[in-house]
């Protein structure tokens, strides 16, 4: 190699490393950088005792750095002898989204961009074809005349497609019928999101914004821990209360009593009186996913 | 003067787009992230879970002012002497005394006699049609003696606002009467205001598209 083209080489790899160098530009406002921790963190399923005390060690460190106040971070397993439902009475709602912005609240959604996990449909009367559905009506007072409401949400199905096509089992079903999600483990690819026929995941784009004061400290690290840009979330029947034997946020706030909630496996639940008292429906029964969320109508 | 190689003209030309793309990286030609503008916060009365009104028997297990319900105040007990009046239609025209009230009670408002609920003699006790007299805070069986099939549902769970534990080895389970939520004398459970729609990433509001 002669001298002249010695230069020439250096020159264009020069060039090459600055416009890389500059490309990368962007990672100088990486704020949360995941710790080296976080990085090397296994699977849910593969943590040991010890690997899981670390990992909740850890969250509540990032908590407390990132929110100014100490959270009560668990890992709740399902309880024996409990297989979650949820049935929601047509008739009752009157789409006041309350349980919307309960649920936001209780699980540490991002307030900006915002991220819900129900929404609630204003529907015609006289049908359920959801294309005919809005749900961003903005009346000042509700139920309108002519209308019906129709709150969706996760349907905790028995034969999930977004476990199905995770391509690295971030996501899976638990003995309780809660799907649930390792945020540590996904990689937001988003095919879950596409393969939901209820549209009920959702992705943050951004970086979550909570305010400081609004940060609810129960949490759990299947269920409401903050999440970070890049991962997948969605209702998970509200893990931190209900595996601890509370009712749900969403059925909480309810002002008509709409939402009901129980273990199937035990006859004497409200869930178990509805299915068998009342005339149930699932959503988009022919799509086989054979959901764990009911809607009834009655007098 | 050598001609230049065909390879040196094509490095020269990598380095000359190379820089280009580095001076645009670095001077940010594609724009910045901008966060989303500001949201407004959530009115905290769409978060909690008070009911919408308040019945006697809460009144009294929280202390509250029930001065409303001292009927003996005004009317004597034993007083059989006032009879309801009632217009060309036979619906009843409320005294001056209670015209703030609102009768809208069954179908075309035809449950609007008072003593199809109120007792005649003491109008702070309640009476049912087959006579049994009920305190005024005991009005859910006053309720339940027309409302059958409702009053088993509110019974089992499935009507009516549960808050609480669902296991009930873990907690009790809270409960609420059915004047926590309907007012007796207009059950229909009233209109209440509508929380804020969602605001989509880009807030685009179409009104009446699928996609926000």
């Amino acid at each position: 190699m002669d001298r002249r083209s010695f230069l020439r080489t250096s020159a264009v790899v020069a060039a090459g490393i600055a416009a890389i160098a500059a490309g990368l530009a962007p990672l100088r406002d990486l704020k949360n950088f995941e710790s080296v921790e976080e990085f090397l963190q296994k699977h849910y399923k593969e943590l040991t005792p010890e690997e899981m005390k670390q990992a909740l060690e850890r969250i509540s460190r990032e908590v407390e750095r990132q929110y100014g106040l100490r959270p009560h971070v668990r890992d709740l397993k399902p309880m024996d002898g409990v297989e979650f439902a949820y049935a929601l009475n047509l008739t009752r709602c009157i789409g006041c989204r309350k349980c919307v912005h309960a649920c936001v609240a209780e699980n540490n959604q991002s307030r900006n961009p915002e991220i819900q996990y129900i929404r609630v449909l204003k529907m015609p009367n006289g049908t359920l074809d959801m294309e005919k559905g809005d749900h961003n009506y903005a009346t000042e007072s509700v139920p309108e005349k002519g209308f019906f409401y129709m709150p969706v949400q996760c349907h905790q199905c028995h034969n999930p497609p977004c476990v199905k096509v995770c391509p690295v089992e971030a996501t899976w079903q638990e003995s309780d019928g809660i799907t649930v999600i390792d945020y540590d483990w996904c990689i937001g690819c988003r095919y879950c999101e596409a393969a939901c026929p209820y549209w009920a995941r959702r992705f943050n784009f951004t970086e979550p914004s909570i305010p400081r004061d609004q940060v609810n400290p129960n949490m759990a690290y299947l269920g409401n821990r903050p999440r970070h840009q890049g991962v997948m979330e969605k209702c998970h029947f509200c893990i931190q209360r209900t595996r601890e034997g509370k009712y749900p946020a969403c059925l909480e706030v309810c002002p008509t009593g709409a939402r009901k909630f129980g273990n199937v496996l035990d006859p004497n639940s409200e869930i178990s009186q509805i299915l068998k008292n009342k005339r149930v429906f699932v959503l988009k029964e022919e799509v086989g996913t054979l959901p764990r969320f009911f809607y009834y109508f009655d007098v | 003067m050598e001609c230049p190689s065909k390879a040196s003209l094509a490095l020269t030309g990598l380095a000359v787009a190379f820089l280009a793309l580095a001076m645009a990286f670095h001077l940010e030609i594609w724009g910045r992230y901008e966060p989303p503008p500001a949201l407004p916060r959530v009115d905290p009365s769409f978060t909690n879970t008070s009911t919408v009104r308040t019945s006697l028997a809460e009144l009294k297990r929280t202390g509250g002012d029930t001065s409303e319900f001292a009927c003996n105040a005004c009317h004597e007990v034993g007083d059989h002497a006032r009879k309801l009046r009632l217009d060309e239609k036979g619906s009843v025209i409320l005294p001056d005394a209670h015209s703030e009230l609102v009768m809208r009670h069954g179908r075309s408002n035809r449950n609007d006699n008072c003593f199809n609920c109120h007792d005649e003699a003491n109008r702070e006790m309640l009476r049912t049609r087959d006579g049994r007299m009920l305190k005024l805070e005991e009005s859910t069986m006053l309720c339940a003696s027309c409302h059958g099939p409702t009053y088993r549902d509110w019974e089992s769970g499935i009507h009516g606002r549960t808050s609480g534990f669902w296991k009930r080895d873990l907690g009790p389970i809270v409960r609420k009467d059915c004047a926590d939520c309907h007012d007796p004398h207009a059950p229909a459970f009233p209109s209440v205001k509508t929380a804020p729609g969602p605001h989509g990433l880009h807030q685009k509001q179409e009104k009446g598209k699928f996609h926000g």
